[in-house]
């Protein structure tokens, strides 16, 4: 019988647990599968057809959709109004970034674009056997119902998906799979419909991330979103901040710049979606969510958030401490009682309700995460402040009790979830990059595992809400530009996090099968005593470029376990930061690297028959001698930064290796901090960002 | 004291919910650098925020400048977009007295019930004025060339003279002497640094930083920057630029910004920082005196004011003028009998400077505060303006 720390969010989608996937040595789903069962046989293939193509959603939808398909032989029928300005050619540059000119060429060969008027659908559509459609026409609710009628009465059993911003799936009469912007990148959709269906799980398998919501008014990343920009123009009315200013507060703080992204994403249809979304959840819930005069004027007028380039903020705005707690009480006052209704509504399993706030709203924490290192009284406490400031708010009914059982593991492990069947355990991540939350998530579920008598474990991504891992978040780094210290404790905390799977297990079984593992994410699963991977997977240390040094045993722990005329590879890799196939590292970074099913199969096995599957690469416990680098001589290059920091780097691989193993811990941690608090590394991106968002 | 009549009974300036930037020195600070009406447009916005005014109480706003700044054909509205508000509104001018009259056109706004809360903004650069180039037919030339701030201080149109001519007619008419003139001034320089000691020039003037295009911070505007504490020996030891005028005995050029808010009765109530002080218009007097007798011209208002109103210098609470010239302050003395030292505490113009457009509102803010802090009285404003203007008006503090 299988436990788990709590459910796995590919069981809310109906796709069983992670365990599951590494017994049975493949996914639970094949895509080819799928796409038979929703467009038909190869030989009798229907296609998909986005309406609303030529929108910022529809036209992105049709480069996410063509570039999938494609390999599939199913056309998208990009269907438009004949006056609507081309929004699929906008998108064709980044196609061509993404893909390559020719890559591009051919799937806009798969893009068939056809004009109707809106009441009948042409003959030319007929020709394609539409199979489904994505809906993205404006936001008008008995548009949407004629044109559902249309599609339903003339393709009888076509499946349809409203990507609306707000109307619920009750009104709609369909299901919904609502998207977030940029609409070409973005992967999560958020999906309303009764069960998890074969069209979701499709879009699961396509490499997307379908998260199941359930029907109310708005949809949770809108709540989030339009929510914090709601809080933010309360806030401008309270003090007379500029919005650009706001703007900068609002980045320290939660993460993203709302005013900045209704500009970018265009101001006319982002503050009319603002309003469109405000305006309902305020006739729903009430005043917690009017909107404001401003958002009604710029709604209105479609005027930038932003002043004109000729009107570049001349007198700066700065908060004393004071100020900004208050500023800290309005947003979060704000994001936290209308989170009260979500979460009594039961909107969202939690993971996925965080999540979809990183993935889709840019906060930098989940709102989830947030509320709960906050903890449940000062929520509470937040809440009461902001309603003393904005009394009208007390008019939306919300619900206290919410906050008051964070112990449960659904509220504890928002980021890492853990399963074992009595012998062999699962840890799951479900976020790209480590953060300090990751860190106190991992460390529970290595102690619930243990507390099990759990020997073995495999440490993968969730194969759900986390695609790839991409390191470490920049902004955990932060207190550490300033702080030798704060540098110092982080990275000795996090590395000793990552001992934990090395000294605590008898087998660990570190499982890469995203695009990439690259940065403080590769060297935690390097801690297992095996790296198995897809063997397209690409590995990286691409701290050099940040410039950082790595920090979590990165310079020492690898090459410890390498034959000496292998430490050739590893040091090119983390002096160079260049990309390495997983396929091309067996040896001296992963110890197998094949299909995913095969890579599944072999983790499996070792959970099962232990070391006599793989050859165990032991890691050197003494001092593996001086290791000789030359880093200006091997690696040229006319970048003296680049250079400083390779002979950095080369000092932390040097003193590092020339330890024993239970030193060399503080021996990286001091040459991590060390460079961090370096005038390089504040003039890198770390540091830059630094200055840009926290000063 | 006679009994106390309004000009305009309804029209109140709520205690508090006004400021102004550090007036420093032309071209010695970034003001020089910026476009002045951006610049006032947003710093009203902080300072009304600093005094927990939300600018969406404004229902429009009056601004008043001197020198051409870019955009000012769309005056007051672009002006309230860079503070924030779309509000309509106009610009007005009046040379020196545009600070004062100002805010009585706000009150009559008010008055009129045409706004309940009329935002006052007056500013101006001084530093790198435009340079207009004008068609002018009479002129053997045909066109003629006028830098705005240097040229119009040194010739008056319609006398031919300097303003610094002024000065020195009318030291010369009254008989005043340059060892008088240099007392009151260095008194004037005292006034100015025991105020800024106490404290009380922050309850007035707001520290900006200012921003360049990138973002980045090129300083701040924390002080009236130029002005220099000169003892009366140094003053003694000044060459005379005309008679009874040195350097040190007249005012120099700045930049800068000033507000406040006039509103009706109600209104006051709930944006005052302190509702129960009220504070009301009870007269304005303008005169216009002989060619080239400027700073003759506000003695002549005050004493046109007093027998309007009935109230008597010693009424007063609070004197303040804008004296550009130490002049002015010796000839208002002689005029009205009234001791020059009774006046103009904690600073005047001649020593923080002279944007021309906020002058007289900071004079008019500085003397309210310092009313509120004696326990309210009236209080007397006045100055001169080019032309040979002179402006007085009478607020009462209760």
């Amino acid at each position: 019988m299988v436990k788990s720390m709590r459910q796995s969010t590919l069981e809310t989608i109906g796709l069983g647990k992670v365990i599951d996937v590494f017994r049975n040595g493949k996914l639970p789903v094949n895509t080819k599968e799928l796409v038979e069962k929703v467009f038909g046989p190869e030989d009798n293939r229907g296609a998909m057809v986005i309406s609303g193509s030529n929108g910022i959603v529809g036209a992105g939808k049709v480069m996410q959709f063509a570039s999938r398909l494609l390999p599939f032989n199913i056309p998208i029928i990009a269907l438009d109004l004949p006056g609507s300005s081309d929004g699929i050619s906008r998108q064709y540059a980044g196609l061509i970034r993404a893909f390559g000119k020719n890559g591009a060429n051919g799937i806009m060969k798969n893009v068939i674009r056809i004009s109707y008027d809106g009441k009948s659908i042409p003959e030319a559509v007929h020709r394609y056997n539409p199979k489904l459609l994505l809906e993205a026409i404006p936001e008008i609710l008995d548009l949407k119902k004629n044109h559902y009628r249309l599609f339903k009465e003339t393709f009888p059993g076509i499946h349809i998906w409203s990507v609306t911003s707000g109307f619920p799936s009750s009104q709609l009469g369909v299901s919904i799979a609502h998207p977030a912007f940029p609409h070409e990148i973005n992967k999560l959709f958020e999906i309303v419909e009764d069960q998890p269906s074969v069209y979701t799980q499709l879009l699961w398998s396509l490499g997307l991330i379908p998260v199941t919501v359930k029907d109310n008014w708005s949809f949770v990343l809108d709540v989030f979103f339009c929510g914090l920009m709601l809080a933010s123009l309360r806030y401008h009315n309270k003090s007379n901040m500029p919005f650009w200013k706001i703007d900068k507060y609002i980045r320290q703080i939660v993460g993203p710049n709302p005013f900045r992204a209704h500009d970018a994403i265009g101001a006319k249809g982002a503050n009319f979606l603002t309003w469109s979304c405000l305006h309902h959840l305020n006739k729903r819930y009430g005043e917690l969510f009017k909107p404001t005069t401003d958002l009604v004027e710029r709604k209105d007028s479609g005027q930038n958030w932003y002043p004109p380039d000729h009107f570049r903020p001349i007198v700066n705005w700065r908060l004393n401490e004071e100020e900004k707690k208050e500023l800290q009480a309005i947003i979060f006052g704000a994001l936290f009682q209308m989170t009260s209704i979500m979460l009594k509504e039961k909107r969202s399993d939690l993971p996925s309700m965080n999540a979809i706030g990183e993935l889709c709203a840019q906060f930098t924490k989940g709102l989830l995460a947030v509320i709960r290192n906050t903890g449940g009284k000062d929520v509470i406490k937040t809440i009461k402040t902001f309603q003393k400031l904005y009394p009208e708010s007390l008019n939306t009914k919300w619900y206290p009790g919410e906050f008051k059982n964070m112990k449960a593991p659904e509220w504890q492990q928002l980021y890492v979830n853990a399963e074992h069947d009595g012998s062999a355990g699962i840890i799951t991540i479900s976020r790209e990059s480590y953060n300090s939350d990751v860190d106190a998530e991992l460390n529970k579920a290595i102690d619930w595992l243990k507390k099990s008598k759990i020997d073995r474990v495999i440490l993968s991504g969730d194969f759900h809400l986390s695609t790839q891992m991409v390191g470490a978040d920049t902004s955990e780094f932060f207190p550490a530009i300033t702080n030798k210290e704060d540098g110092v404790k982080i990275a000795t905390s996090w590395s000793m996090t990552a001992r934990r799977l090395y000294n605590e297990f008898e087998i660990s079984v570190g499982f890469v099968n995203g695009k990439r593992c690259m940065g403080g994410m590769l060297e935690l699963m390097m801690h297992c005593h095996y790296l198995i991977a897809t063997e397209e997977t690409i590995f990286a240390m691409p701290e050099v470029t940040l410039p950082v040094v790595p920090g979590m045993e990165g310079c020492h722990w690898a090459l410890r376990k390498v034959k000496s005329s292998d430490r050739k590879h590893l040091i090119k890799m983390l002096l160079e930061g260049n990309q390495v196939p997983a396929k091309d590292s067996k040896g001296w970074l992963v110890d197998y690297a094949g299909t995913l099913d095969s890579s599944l199969k072999i983790a499996w096995k070792i959970m099962q028959n232990g070391y006599s599957v793989l050859p165990l690469r032991k890691v050197n416990e003494k001092p593996i001698g001086k290791i000789e680098i030359n880093p200006v001589e091997n690696f040229s290059t006319s970048d003296e930064s680049i250079s400083a920091t390779r002979r950095a780097i080369s000092d932390c691989i040097k003193e590092s290796t020339n330890v024993k193993l239970s030193e060399a811990i503080f021996v990286q941690a001091n040459h991590s901090a060390e460079f961090m608090i370096s005038k390089l590394c504040r003039k890198g991106r770390v540091g830059s960002e630094y200055d840009k968002i926290m000063q | 004291m006679a009994k106390t009549q309004l000009i305009f009974p309804e029209a109140r300036i709520p205690y508090g919910t006004w400021g102004c930037s550090y007036f420093p020195a032309w071209q010695t600070s970034p003001l020089a650098e910026v476009n002045i009406g951006q610049f006032a447009g947003e710093s009203m916005a902080k300072i009304l925020s600093l005094r927990n005014t939300p600018i969406n109480q404004l229902d429009y706003l009056i601004i008043g400048s001197t020198v051409p700044w870019h955009w000012k054909f769309w005056n007051a509205t672009v002006v309230a977009s860079c503070m924030g508000k779309r509000v309509p509104g106009f610009q007005m001018e009046q040379a020196c007295a545009t600070g004062l009259q100002a805010v009585i056109l706000a009150a009559a706004q008010v008055q009129s019930g045409s706004s309940n809360t009329v935002g006052v903004l007056t500013f101006d650069r001084t530093s790198d004025s435009p340079v207009g180039v004008f068609p002018e037919r009479r002129s053997y030339r045909r066109t003629e060339v006028i830098s705005d701030v240097w040229d119009n201080f040194g010739f008056d149109p319609a006398t031919g003279n300097a303003m610094i001519t002024t000065a020195g007619v009318v030291a010369r008419k009254y008989g005043i002497t340059k060892g008088e003139v240099d007392e009151l001034a260095a008194f004037r320089y005292d006034q100015y640094f025991t105020g800024k000691q106490s404290g009380f020039l922050e309850k007035v003037a707001v520290p900006l930083e200012i921003l360049n295009v990138q973002g980045k911070s090129i300083g701040m505007i924390d002080e009236d920057t130029g002005v220099k504490k000169f003892s009366l020996s140094a003053l003694r030891s000044m060459r005379e630029l005309d008679t009874c005028v040195t350097s040190g005995t007249q005012t120099h050029a700045a930049d800068g910004m000033a507000t406040l808010l006039v509103s009706s009765k109600s209104a006051a109530k709930q944006i005052s920082r302190k509702p129960e002080i009220n504070i009301s218009f009870v007269a304005k007097a303008e005169v216009r005196v002989s060619l080239s007798c400027m700073p003759e011209a506000p003695a002549m208002a005050v004493k046109k004011i007093l027998s309007k109103t009935g109230i008597s210098m010693k009424d007063f609470v609070v004197v303040k003028d804008h004296n550009p010239f130490a002049v002015n302050d010796a000839v208002f003395s002689k005029v009205l009998g009234y001791d020059w030292k009774k006046m103009n505490n904690n600073g005047c113009p001649l020593v923080f400077g002279h944007p021309q457009g906020p002058t007289l509102t900071r004079v008019i803010i500085e003397g309210l505060e310092e009313a509120v802090d004696l326990g309210g009285g009236y209080v007397l404003v006045f100055g001169c303006a080019a032309g040979d203007v002179g402006i007085a008006s009478i607020f009462l503090v209760n």
